[in-house]
């Protein structure tokens, strides 16, 4: 019964490897590649996305998907960080009452890990960050966008909660209500990018469309699509200057609600002290 | 505020680098969004980062760091390599591993870290933890030689606790 058991576990991992290699490879090759229709449209895509002889239809970036996710389809995004933001409201909703400040003379050198690891990651914060920063500014050209930056860039608070421990972080100006007010900063940037050309469209008296970038036929505005000789995919590189912001300060919320000791959360549900 | 504008040079400095480097390319727009960039993340970083700014215009300083970080990848660490390669390789293995104390007498958490991880990346020698309060490295040591204080920071650590000295305190 146990031999009968492996040899089917085997079998099936041998049959859905080779099924996956065929997929995989069938694809490549072009024995299953998928209808017309959808190959159009990706063809569409990938002609427009930068294109200085169609200014009429390209998005002025370089990458793809970042065109994909902040002009072709803006809106969707738009709702998509909605949603995380009210996720976010949602928990500091279930967690409102919870103050997390450190004792009074507390020796904040026995909290967190050894001092070999604090020395390091005193440094390792400043690269962090540096590097988020280039992955969102970089969003418009390579791979990456303020999403990823901005999750990258919540590692620093996470290493800093984790290695210093909470207390640190929370004394060292890594609070909830700051990092709400920055939070609140990137989607009111957000909101404000995606009506910047409608705006300016009626001042100047031009037709133009909500969440519009580049200009198009019917409404010949939009926002410049290169800085400094770099291609910039106009609303793009705000987009992803103000996602980074929302992302990173969105994650560090969550992991300073993740942190919070139980003793503290306690206290406030069964209403002893803390509890106004 | 002056103070962490001072103190925000250094950090600033490095996230300059990391930026550009990360990037991977020199076009104007990377050289003004590392400048804003590294301003930005100077100014956060400089009170975690920098207690003593005035070291970093010890121009001397960085010159020993160059020196010692010849020194260690080309001679400490390749010494350390031969040296347990040929424990490995030998059939009798002579090995006698064991936990040793090793102390140290640096003031500054950079120097102390300095030296920590010279220990630990070369090959032979980990340390497993410190007393911060006693200034002693637990070490684990392939070959056991010593273990009298002195005597395993004589064949451990002396040699990088005298560039991490000059370098950092």
């Amino acid at each position: 019964m146990r031999r009968a058991y492996k040899y089917a576990v085997l079998t099936a991992m041998i049959v859905s490897t080779l099924a996956l290699a065929l997929a995989a490879s069938a694809g490549g090759l072009g024995y299953a590649l998928p209808f017309p229709a959808v190959r159009n449209l990706a063809y569409w895509y990938l002609r427009t996305t930068y294109n200085p002889f169609m200014p009429k239809f390209t998005a002025s970036a370089p990458e793809a998907v970042t065109a994909i996710v902040w002009d072709y389809r803006g809106l969707d995004t738009l709702f998509e960080t909605s949603v995380f933001f009210l996720a976010i409201i949602a928990s500091m909703a279930l967690m409102r009452g919870i103050e997390v400040r450190a004792p009074e003379s507390i020796n904040l050198s026995k909290y967190g890990m050894s001092a070999i690891v604090k020395t390091v990651t005193r440094i390792t914060v400043a690269i962090i960050l540096a590097a988020s920063a280039s992955i969102a500014l970089h969003g418009q050209l390579t791979p990456g966008g303020g999403f990823q930056g901005g999750a990258t860039a919540a590692v620093a608070p996470l290493v800093i909660i984790v290695i210093f421990s909470l207390y640190f972080a929370v004394g060292s100006g890594i609070k909830k209500k700051s990092m709400l007010t920055l939070r609140t900063l990137g989607l009111l940037g957000i909101g404000v990018t995606s009506f910047a050309v409608i705006v300016a469209g009626l001042i100047l008296g031009k037709a133009a469309y909500v969440f519009q970038n580049q200009p198009k036929e019917a409404a010949p505005i939009g926002l410049p699509s290169h800085i400094l000789g770099v291609p910039m995919g106009g609303t793009l590189l705000l987009f992803n200057i103000f996602e980074f912001l929302a992302v990173a300060a969105g994650f560090t919320i969550v992991f300073l609600l993740l942190s919070v000791p139980e003793e503290s959360v306690r206290k406030v549900l069964e209403g002893g002290e803390g509890h106004d | 505020m002056a103070d962490r504008l001072v103190k925000a040079v250094g950090p600033a400095v490095l996230a300059f680098i990391t930026y550009i480097i990360f990037s991977g390319s020199v076009t104007p727009y990377d050289l003004v969004t590392a400048t804003v960039v590294a301003v930005i993340v100077g100014l956060l970083v400089a009170n975690l980062m920098i207690h003593n700014p005035r070291k970093l215009l010890q121009v001397q300083r960085l010159g020993w760091l160059i020196v010692y970080a010849i020194r260690y990848f080309f001679i400490d660490e390749v010494k350390a390599h031969l040296d347990v390669m040929s424990r490995i390789v030998r059939p009798s293995m002579p090995i006698n591993p064991g936990i040793v104390r090793v102390p140290y007498y640096v003031e500054s958490d950079y120097a102390m870290t300095t030296i920590a991880n010279s220990i630990t990346n070369t090959p032979g020698t980990v340390v497993v933890d410190l007393d911060t309060e006693r200034k002693i490295f637990y070490v684990h040591w392939i070959n056991v030689k010593a273990l009298e204080a002195e005597r395993t920071r004589k064949e451990i650590s002396e040699v990088f606790e005298r560039f991490a000295k000059r370098i950092f305190d």
